[in-house]
Formats: structure tokens, C-alpha cells, sequence
């Protein structure tokens, strides 16, 4: 594993405690709680403006074994607004925008995730899919449904969490520029 | 805790012969019986809601078809629905102090469907008037209801019409010859003309079955099927009414209402199980579960089971209760329950018979033995049934194969009462139970551990569970008497079958 190289850009709030391995970039706006592990392993990964990452959520890059070993170095490329919740895995190719990864889920490294999809708690979503928009899964036989609209942004959640986290953790510096 | 009395490794005979794990049985304190889910009487104590907790008197729980008034339950994955708020911008958008118009929208948590994904439109209030669906077949279950209130009716009137005509004073001379007037009537050929309030209810007209169907839709074979669309089978029979195919005809469900239990003995009438009334109070006012009475036996463990060889099993005994208590274990003896049971048949039926026979020596006159003789309905059926108490429990034979002898120890053990404290004490072993008998291993408090010797039968196949089982007697302190007659707690030996599945056998 190559030195870690870790962009962040002001605004966004990334606990020290966070585990941040590889070529990790966070865009503006996002959280990272303390004790989130991002393993950057296959290739960079690029999380957009807006999301909050949670304790114990980990985001893994990390390719299926028929698609190692090519020239190309593939990025995983995260959206804006997303959720990962506490104790999820999300192994995914590619992640759009508003999505919601929920408590315990797992999300496996065939699987690309488009736009406003919501992982239930405890949710295996493994098979090779791309997941249509404003789909949810639910249940513990991960029923699927598809909503007219996205969830609903964490906004309240996230500004209390601006201002809280930086009082009792310490934070990383942003190291990038607009 | 269910993971170790969940499975069905140590069961217990109830009095009635059922066997069951032993926090599935009640003890009766009053007959110093085991009781299960069987033998008792359950009867619903009180009817709630079990989002808003509310407690709904029976009548308007039969009014409101046992469904909660207020609360409704999601379509797609029958969870409970919460209402949300939506702001819609100022009423009144040139003036700036008008206030923000709210409406509500149900929406479920755990799916993420809404009320706005079939097209309900918001409400301006958060408790409701959310539209309701008429059920289109509701006319036609009307007049089905309406027919039976009637027959109900009839029923009733024919009954009092008969009560009536058994008290009249004045026995009529049909009545001795049982030949009604019905009978009567048509032996000259008069058509027989029922009494007003006995006439036949009108029936419903019947329901038609129709060989018309709609031609199959084409775009089903020509469309490809979107899953998502479609709604699955428990979906379909929440609303039994409508039973949508589509996800876009989902409407919200009123909520079913739970009912609270109380158990009774079968026996002496009394509670065994009375929950508190509260409806947020998973609290009992009575609760005589087997297991706070009845000595428990876990498995602690075993050598391997080789057919016809003796291996050493190890039990653990356990005293619940605040009294001392000495256990004895003896052999399981079916056939003697058997013999119980068959006895217990034929005193009954003696009973029954010398019930009924004494019956009829008691009723003036003559009356009966002449309806018996000319076979009248009535009088006679009413005499040969036996008055017993409501309901009765017959025990049964226990239906458990045994296929592993046990070796008896001699002598009994003494289990020290249970102490709470002893737990967080450390000198421990207080009670010093002097004479230990040789079979037992270990003991500390309220628990000791018991070896045995089981012998599984030399003819066993390799596939087929090893089951063993004997008598345990131990004596029962009941302290109810005592407190009701100020008098010493009363002491009684109880014995119960336990049967062990001891697993499979293993082969060298």
C-alpha cells in the first residue's frame, strides 16, 4: 500500500480517530465521525459535497477478483448527500447521490448504486445490479420498492453535527483549495 | 435465555399428558397441578391498541371491527405509519406575517412509502381524516350479516317459545304422548303453520357464479414484468376487499387491535396468568409459571452415546422456589399413567352414568320414563346429559417413545433454598448439606449437579434421537394455604415426568 494521500477540502469535518487509508479526496460540507474506517485500496476514492459518514461505517474499495489486475486504475466516485450509517459496509463500484446506506447493511463490490436508493438495516445486497433510482430495500428478505422521490436530507443532523464535533474531537485541516 | 430453554431438549409432562419445555407450563397453586397452554382457559382480559396504547372497551372493538381508530399501518411492509409534517410556503404569500401553512402526510420509516406515492392528498391535521375506502362488495356483506342477526333472532325466540312451553303449568296431552300438534297436523294433512316468530329467515340471494371472463390482457405477454410494480401475497391479503395487484392501488390500513390473556385452571376456575391491565405494562398481577415452582433440569454434559453401552450423563438441578426441598428420582414408569389415565375414563363414564341415573329418579312423576320410551327429542336428551362443570380436561396418555434406559440412583438429594444474595456472596456454602449422596457431583446454593448412568437400547439406528426420562418427585411447599389459614406451610411431594433428548448416537 502506497503512502496515504488525503484531500480535503474546507468545510468538510473529518475526525482525527477516522481510519483513512489510500488516496481519499472529501469534498466540501461532508462528515466523517471518528472511528469510520475508508480503505482506499484498489484505486482512489472521491466523496462529494454533503455526506455524513458515521462510527463504524466503512467504505471499502476494493475491486471483485475477475476485474483485478488491469492497467486502468479505477476511481470510486462517491455523490453528494449520501448517509452511511452506523456499522454499514459499502463495498460499491460507484455511489450517485441520496442515498441511505442504514444501520448493519452491506453492500457488496458488484453492486452500483445511482441515485436516492435506501439500504434497510441489515440488508446483504451482494448479486451484481445496478439499482434503478429511488429504490429501497427493506426487510429481512430485502424486499425491494421503488418511492416516487428521494429520502429526505439529514440537514438538521448535519448542522448540529458541525458545530458539536469539533468541541470534543480534533479535526483534521483541510489541505485543499476551491 | 431462550437459547437455553428455547429447544426442546428437556421437556416436562403436563398433568394433561402433553409434553413441554418447562417456561411453557403453568403451576396451579390451588390443585398443585402443572397446567399448559392445553388445560387452561384463556379468556381476553382487555382489548389495545398497540401504537397508542390506548385500551378500547370490547363493545367498540366489536363496533370498529378490532381495528385502532387512530392508527394506521403501512400497505407495503406492515409497520406502523407515522404522520410528517410538510410546510407549504405562507397562506397568504404578499403578507409576510400570515403563518406557514402545515399539512401532514403519513409516511412508514422502514420502507420509505408514503401517502403521497398513491396519490392521498395532505391533510390539514395531524389525528386524521384520512380518507376511507368503501368496500365495493360491502352491500352484499350487509345483507349476508343481516340474514344471520335474523336466524340469531329466530334462535333465540324459538328457545324462549320452548322455555316458555316446558314451564306452563298445565301439561298438555300431547306434551305426555309426545305428539306435538306439528305431528299431529300432518297425520290428518293439514299444512303445518309455523308460529309467526318462528318463521324461516329470509336468505341473501345466493352468489352467481359468472362464466364470463375478460379476455387475457395482451401487454402481459407483450411488456416485460416489472416486479416492482406488483404487489406480493401478504400485500394482497392485508386487504382482503380490494386485493390490489398493482403497488399504486395500496392504501393504508387501520391498524388490527391485541388483546391481553389471562389464563385460568380448568380444574378449580382460578387464574394461573392475569396480566396487568395497563396496556403499557408488559407487568402480571398473577403469574404462576411452571418454572418459579418446579425444580429445573438442564443437561450439563454427556459422554458419547454408543448403543448398549452405559455413558455418564450429568444433570443440573435447580430450586426456584424459597423453600427447601428434597428430590428423589424414580422410575418413569409409563404404563402406570397409562392405567391412570384408563382408570380416570372409566370412573367418568360411572359417574356420568349414576349422575344421570339419580337425575331421573329425582324428576316427579313419571314424565321421563315415558318420553324415553315414546323417543321424544327434547325431554329425553335433556335427562341423559350429564351436568358436569363447564369444561373438563381428560388427561391423555403420554405419547413419548423412550428408547434409553436410565440407571435410578438411590437415595434422594436435598436442594437448599434459593437465595438471591448468595450470588454476590463468597464464602459461600452455607448450608452445608451433610450425607451427600454418592451421585452427586457438585453443589453450590440453590444447585446441585446429578451424575447418571443412561444405557441407550442396543437395537438403535444410527439416525434416530436418543430420548430418555424418569419421575422426579420433589416436595412442593405450598405457602397459599397457609397464608389463607394461618397455619404451617403445607408440604407435599409432586412428581413429574421429564424426558431428555439426549441426541444422536455415535458410531466408531
Amino acid at each position: 500500500m502506497s503512502k496515504n494521500s488525503i484531500k480535503i477540502f474546507p468545510g468538510a469535518i473529518v475526525c482525527e480517530e477516522a481510519k483513512l487509508r489510500g488516496d481519499i479526496t472529501v469534498g466540501s460540507g461532508t462528515i466523517i465521525h471518528p472511528c469510520a474506517t475508508i480503505v482506499a485500496e484498489a484505486g482512489p476514492i472521491i466523496i462529494g459535497e454533503q455526506c455524513l459518514i458515521e462510527e463504524q461505517a466503512k467504505i471499502v474499495h476494493r475491486l471483485p477478483l475477475d476485474q483485478q489486475n488491469k492497467e486502468n486504475t479505477p476511481v470510486l466516485i462517491i455523490g453528494s448527500h449520501n448517509v452511511f450509517e452506523v456499522g454499514c459496509t459499502v463495498e460499491a463500484l460507484k455511489i450517485g447521490n441520496n442515498n441511505v446506506f442504514e444501520a448493519k447493511c452491506f453492500v457488496g463490490n458488484k453492486v452500483t448504486v445511482t441515485n436516492g436508493c435506501t439500504f434497510g438495516t441489515g440488508c446483504v445486497v451482494t448479486d451484481e445490479q445496478i439499482l434503478k433510482e429511488n429504490v429501497s430495500i427493506f426487510g429481512a428478505k430485502c424486499h425491494m420498492r421503488e418511492s416516487l422521490d428521494k429520502p429526505a436530507p439529514q440537514t438538521l443532523q448535519m448542522e448540529t453535527l458541525v458545530k458539536l464535533l469539533p468541541n470534543y474531537h480534533h479535526i483534521r485541516k483541510p489541505n485543499c483549495k476551491h | 435465555m431462550s437459547y437455553i430453554t428455547g429447544p426442546e431438549v428437556v421437556s416436562y409432562a403436563c398433568t394433561c399428558g402433553l409434553i413441554k419445555p418447562l417456561p411453557k407450563l403453568y403451576f396451579c397453586r390451588h390443585c398443585s397441578q402443572i397446567r399448559c397452554s392445553f388445560c387452561v382457559c384463556s379468556e381476553v382480559d382487555s382489548i389495545f391498541c398497540g401504537k397508542c396504547s390506548e385500551n378500547i372497551p370490547s363493545a367498540e372493538a366489536t363496533m370498529k371491527k378490532n381495528r385502532c381508530a387512530n392508527c394506521l399501518i403501512c400497505p407495503s411492509c406492515q409497520q406502523e405509519l407515522s404522520t410528517r409534517i410538510a410546510s407549504k410556503g405562507p397562506a397568504n404569500p404578499t403578507d409576510a406575517k400570515s403563518p406557514i401553512k402545515k399539512t401532514y402526510y403519513l409516511s412508514c420509516y422502514f420502507c420509505r412509502w408514503n401517502s403521497r406515492d398513491v396519490g392521498i392528498p395532505d391533510q390539514p391535521s395531524a389525528t386524521g381524516g384520512w380518507p376511507q375506502r368503501d368496500n365495493v362488495h360491502s352491500h352484499r356483506l350487509q345483507d349476508v350479516v343481516d340474514s344471520y342477526k335474523q336466524i340469531m333472532l329466530s334462535q333465540k325466540h324459538k328457545k324462549e317459545h320452548d322455555k316458555k312451553k316446558k314451564i306452563g303449568k298445565f301439561v298438555s296431552y300431547t306434551d305426555r304422548t309426545g305428539v306435538t300438534a306439528s305431528a299431529l297436523r300432518k297425520k290428518i294433512g293439514i299444512p303445518d303453520t309455523p308460529h309467526a316468530l318462528l318463521k324461516k329467515p329470509k336468505m341473501p340471494e345466493p352468489a352467481v357464479a359468472s362464466n364470463d371472463v375478460d379476455e387475457l390482457p395482451e401487454h402481459l405477454i407483450t411488456t416485460p414484468l416489472n416486479l416492482m410494480d406488483i404487489t406480493t401475497v401478504e400485500q394482497r391479503l392485508l386487504q382482503p376487499e380490494s386485493q390490489p395487484l398493482t403497488v399504486d392501488k395500496l392504501f393504508p390500513v387501520r391498524k388490527q387491535l391485541s388483546i391481553k390473556k389471562s389464563l385460568r385452571c380448568r380444574c378449580c376456575e382460578r387464574n394461573v396468568s392475569k396480566p396487568e391491565f395497563n396496556p403499557s405494562s408488559v407487568k402480571f398481577k398473577i403469574q404462576l409459571f411452571a418454572y418459579f415452582h418446579i425444580p429445573e433440569v438442564r443437561i450439563v454434559s454427556l459422554s458419547p452415546l454408543v448403543e448398549g453401552v452405559p455413558s455418564e450423563l450429568i444433570l443440573k438441578f435447580t430450586n426456584p422456589t424459597q423453600h427447601q426441598t428434597t428430590i428423589t428420582l424414580l422410575n418413569l414408569d409409563l404404563a402406570e399413567q397409562e392405567n391412570y389415565v384408563k382408570e380416570l375414563t372409566v370412573s367418568e363414564v360411572a359417574e356420568c352414568l349414576e349422575h344421570s341415573l339419580s337425575l331421573q329418579s329425582k324428576q316427579p312423576g313419571s314424565l321421563t320414563s315415558i318420553s324415553v320410551g315414546s323417543g321424544s327429542q327434547p325431554s329425553s336428551l335433556l335427562s341423559l346429559t350429564p351436568r358436569q362443570p363447564s369444561i373438563t380436561v381428560k388427561p391423555r396418555k403420554i405419547e413419548q417413545h423412550v428408547n434409553c434406559d436410565v440407571e435410578m440412583p438411590e437415595g434422594a438429594f436435598v436442594l437448599p433454598p434459593r437465595d438471591d444474595a448468595a450470588e454476590y456472596d463468597e464464602s459461600s456454602d452455607v448450608h452445608n448439606v451433610e450425607h451427600d449422596p454418592k451421585h452427586v457431583v457438585w453443589r453450590k446454593s440453590n444447585k446441585a449437579f446429578i451424575k447418571l448412568l443412561v444405557v441407550p437400547n442396543a437395537n438403535l439406528q444410527a439416525n434416530q434421537d436418543v430420548v430418555c426420562g424418569f419421575s422426579m418427585e420433589h416436595i412442593y411447599t405450598n405457602i397459599l394455604v397457609a397464608t389463607m389459614e394461618n397455619k404451617q406451610p403445607q408440604k407435599s411431594h409432586h412428581r413429574v415426568r421429564i424426558f431428555f433428548n439426549l441426541g444422536k448416537i455415535t458410531r466408531e
